[in-house]
């Protein structure tokens, strides 16, 4: 699969994880005993090898992987962080990021495998485990290069045939004192801009003398008309070992050969071939000149020509788009959210001094201004829906190759990816979603012989299925395999001591799943760097509550697990029923209610001991906000009761208010941070009086 | 977070001065971003007991922590002259706590402030002598801070 289109976000989200662990290890240097710190440095780590892995870049996935070892080993007590471990850390993330800025430059991690650190990462671990250092694993790649540089195979650069002016050159160089060296450079197969690399090898070599024979010429050179090796003739007072290196440095350069050249030997060589005419040398060297300058502008045009090309492929079929800062937008929303506070009180001043605005044209150019605000709001929101698609799109690469790895037959099967959600979520959701897929494939699926035993298909299946429901999104992640054993989990908490065994008793099967959510809560056996090391869960379930969102598990054992991640559609600005609590104004979001009904007090009946009402062929369980919420009791209880049916997915329940107030259109803010987060209140609201308004969490309440 | 026990022994600090019951406390004013009249508290259900609720303090919604519940004082009696201090703290945000009385800002040198020294679990890090009176000085940090 194609990943190129997502290099941007990638790009953008190493940088960002880089930047965490860097002022995490800061903050580590000062503070080694930070826990919090530790776990966070750890997760980004985490989320920067897997980013790495499904992008592809073998290199960069495995230095950090052996850097997130480091970071387990700290924080399993091992190893305590020390001035060595900080400066070598640092050594890491510049590492890292020389590997980005190369995938900036062009789309490919380099070739740099950076053994050294790789090397001193795993002997810190082992010295902290009291081992002693081991050799260091011979260098493959290395070794291999440096055979393939000695000369063995046949002198290319010596077979040239050479015009006269270009003899000329050389007899010239050679009569001053210079030498005259030849080269043959090959380059790696894999190589996409073979005339950029050719171009730095010139110029790494230029800074040693100057090149006087180019083969293929300079300008095929330029052109990519050459296939994977061309030669040069370079005049130089430097040692011929010193440029070879300056070649051989340059990426994707698979060898370097090279051996001093004399004149005779080409001229014995090229006495039986016609002369040609020879044009005036002093042109030779212009040309050389010239297109060493030309290569420069030239080179720059290429490169982000090639790196674009795929992008620009990609966003042509999206038709005609600009791309806007997030921050612009964010700007723009709130801008509209006062607007709408403003309009708010517009319209409780029209209602409430009705008596001093009997001019019908107010309440015209009000009801205006509503519906302006309305479509503005939609608008802006609309700007900022993006289909799902740019994050889900990774993972079918991710599963193949998690196939493989694991050695396990699966297949990924994804609906709903055109599903639309507010930009800020979709760019945070990634993160957990990958997580939950790798659980899936990781500890969810059986190998395949298991499931041939258990009559299974051999082939595993891995679902995704977006869609959107009310005021939410629904993403289900999940497999048909092994299921949750919820005893192994029971035992395993009792083991790690984060339930006692009588609390164990007394939880239910969906209690002790959810334990899986908990930090460093993990089953797997042995730490692969797919999934395992209790990571993950917690972090899907804080990223997806930190976007207003909740997660939740299905399972049967032997028949598989199902995350259910739900998300809201918008995060600003909502249309919701308020209604009233003895003299408390809620709100509730309009996307959770199905109906509302008027109900009198007898036709409550009671089923174990719950109040539920009888509606249309449904039993709902009714809930007593007044009760839920604290409020005052009511002296004498109403014959009439307003009835709020609202839905959580399949389940539905009855929200008994005093009063409703109508609907409004709402700016979400947040309560902050100093108010215990109960979840029944999502957040708080103004309303067209100031007054504040708090918004219940329907959710919440089930 | 600045620590303001630090920064008092260099220089002059000054406090604004707030009646509370009969006693007198000092609250840096480095943290203060406002004085604001009482108005409808809006009241969080399931919040912890000495949070009286949220404001709207210009569009923004702001908890209100009654100080008198915190420190284990009878409720707060909200008179004329109550007023509601929004402090601004860098992590967390605004936070609005309730006060009988605003009186003054005064300017106290280090010379003047007694420091409590080792003891623990106290709002009060350190007594300032204003002429005769006495002012107890809050320590912000642990007013904000969730158990005390």
């Amino acid at each position: 699969m194609d990943v190129s289109q997502y290099l941007e976000i990638f790009i953008d989200e190493t940088n960002e994880h880089l930047q965490t662990l860097s002022d995490c290890i800061m903050i580590l240097e000062k503070e080694p005993d930070n826990k919090d710190t530790i776990n966070e440095v750890f997760r980004a780590a985490h989320s920067l090898k897997g980013m790495a892995g499904t992008m592809g870049f073998k290199r960069m996935q495995h230095l950090t992987h052996d850097m997130e070892n480091v970071f387990q080993e700290v924080r399993s007590d091992k190893i305590q962080v020390n001035s060595a471990m900080i400066d070598l850390l640092f050594k890491c993330l510049d590492a890292i990021e020389a590997y980005l800025n190369n995938v900036k430059e062009s789309s490919d991690e380099g070739t740099e495998d950076n053994e050294i650190i790789i090397k001193e990462l795993n002997d810190f671990i082992a010295t902290a485990n009291g081992e002693k250092p081991e050799a260091a694993p011979a260098p493959a790649k290395e070794t291999e290069k440096a055979d393939s540089a000695e000369p063995t195979d046949g002198v290319g650069y010596l077979q040239l045939e050479l015009t006269d002016a270009e003899r000329n050159a050389i007899r010239a160089a050679e009569e001053s004192g210079t030498n005259v060296y030849g080269f043959m450079v090959s380059i790696h197969k894999d190589c996409l801009l073979k005339a950029a690399r050719a171009f730095l090898v010139f110029k790494a070599v230029e800074e040693f003398g100057q090149i006087i024979v180019y083969r293929p010429s300079s300008q095929d050179i330029e052109d990519e008309k050459f296939e994977f090796d061309f030669s040069f003739y370079i005049s130089s007072d430097e040692d011929i070992e010193k440029i070879k290196a300056a070649a051989a440095a340059v990426s994707e350069i698979d060898k370097v050969v090279c051996g001093l050249v004399k004149e005779e030997q080409i001229t014995a060589k090229e006495k039986k071939e016609e002369k040609e005419v020879a044009p005036p040398p002093a042109q030779t060297t212009a040309v050389a000149m010239t297109t060493a300058v030309e290569t420069v502008p030239e080179q720059k045009e290429n490169k982000p020509a090639a790196v674009n090309k795929k992008p620009v492929a990609a966003k042509t079929v999206t038709g005609r788009t600009i791309r806007v800062d997030i921050e612009k937008l964010d700007a723009l929303m709130n801008q509209v959210s006062e607007l709408i506070i403003a309009k708010n009180s517009l319209v409780s001043i029209g209602a409430s001094e009705s008596g001093n605005f009997q001019n019908q044209s107010f309440h015209d150019q009000i009801e205006y201004l509503e519906r302006i605000t309305t479509n503005l709001h939609e608008s802006v929101m609309k700007v900022r829906m993006v289909p799902i698609e740019s994050v889900v799109n990774k993972f079918p690469r991710m599963i193949r190759d998690l196939a493989r790895k694991l050695n396990k037959k699966m297949e990924l099967y994804m609906t709903g990816e055109d599903t639309e959600l507010d930009r800020t979520v979709v760019d945070q959701i990634g993160d957990p979603l990958q997580h939950l897929l790798r659980n899936s494939a990781d500890h969810g699926l059986e190998d395949n012989e298991t499931r041939l035993k258990r009559g299974k298909p051999e082939v595993g299946s891995i679902f995704l299925n977006a869609y959107q429901e009310g005021n939410n999104v629904i993403i289900k992640v999940g497999d048909d395999g092994n299921g949750i054993d919820v005893e192994a989990v029971r035992t395993k908490a009792i083991e790690r001591g984060t339930i006692t065994a009588e609390q164990a008793e007394n939880m239910s099967k969906k209690e002790i799943v959810n334990l899986l959510f908990l930090p460093s809560f993990s089953m797997a056996k042995k730490i692969s760097d797919i999934s395992g090391r209790g990571v993950g869960l917690d972090v899907v379930k804080s990223n997806i509550e930190a976007l207003g969102g909740d997660v939740e598990v299905a399972t049967s054992l032997g028949e598989g697990t199902t995350f259910t991640v739900r998300l809201p559609l918008t995060l600003a600005i909502i249309q919701a029923l308020m209604v009233e609590i003895r003299d408390e104004k809620y709100a509730i979001a309009i996307g959770s209610i199905t109906t509302l009904e008027s109900i009198k007090v007898n036709e409550i009946k009671y089923v174990e001991a719950r109040e539920v009402i009888h509606i249309r062929g449904n039993v709902i369980p009714l809930i007593r906000l007044d009760k839920v919420l604290d409020v005052e009791k009511q002296k004498e209880e109403e014959e009439d009761l307003t009835v709020i049916i609202v839905k959580k997915g399949d389940e539905q329940a009855g929200l008994i208010v005093d009063n409703l107030m109508g609907q409004q259109e709402i700016v979400i803010k947040p309560l902050g941070k100093y108010i215990n987060n109960n979840k029944i209140i999502s957040g708080a609201t103004i309303l067209g009086d100031g007054e504040v308004a708090l918004i219940l969490d329907v959710n919440a309440l089930f | 977070m600045v620590n303001s026990l630090d920064l008092a022994e260099k220089e002059m600090k000054q406090y604004i001065v707030v009646k509370i019951g009969s006693e007198q406390y000092g609250i840096d004013i480095s943290y203060v971003d406002n004085i604001v009249r009482l108005q409808k508290i809006t009241r969080v259900p399931k919040a912890q007991s000495y949070f009286k609720g949220v404001i709207n303090l210009r569009g923004e919604i702001v908890p209100v922590m009654s100080i008198r519940l915190k420190m284990d004082l009878e409720a707060d009696v909200f008179t004329n002259s109550s007023r509601i201090i929004i402090l601004k703290l860098e992590e967390k945000g605004a936070l609005g706590i309730i006060v009988d009385e605003v009186k003054e800002v005064v300017t106290l040198s280090d010379d003047e402030i007694e420091r409590n020294t080792g003891k623990k679990d106290t709002f009060i890090n350190g007594i300032g002598k204003n002429g005769d009176e006495l002012i107890s000085l809050f320590e912000i940090n642990a007013i904000v801070e969730e158990n005390i």
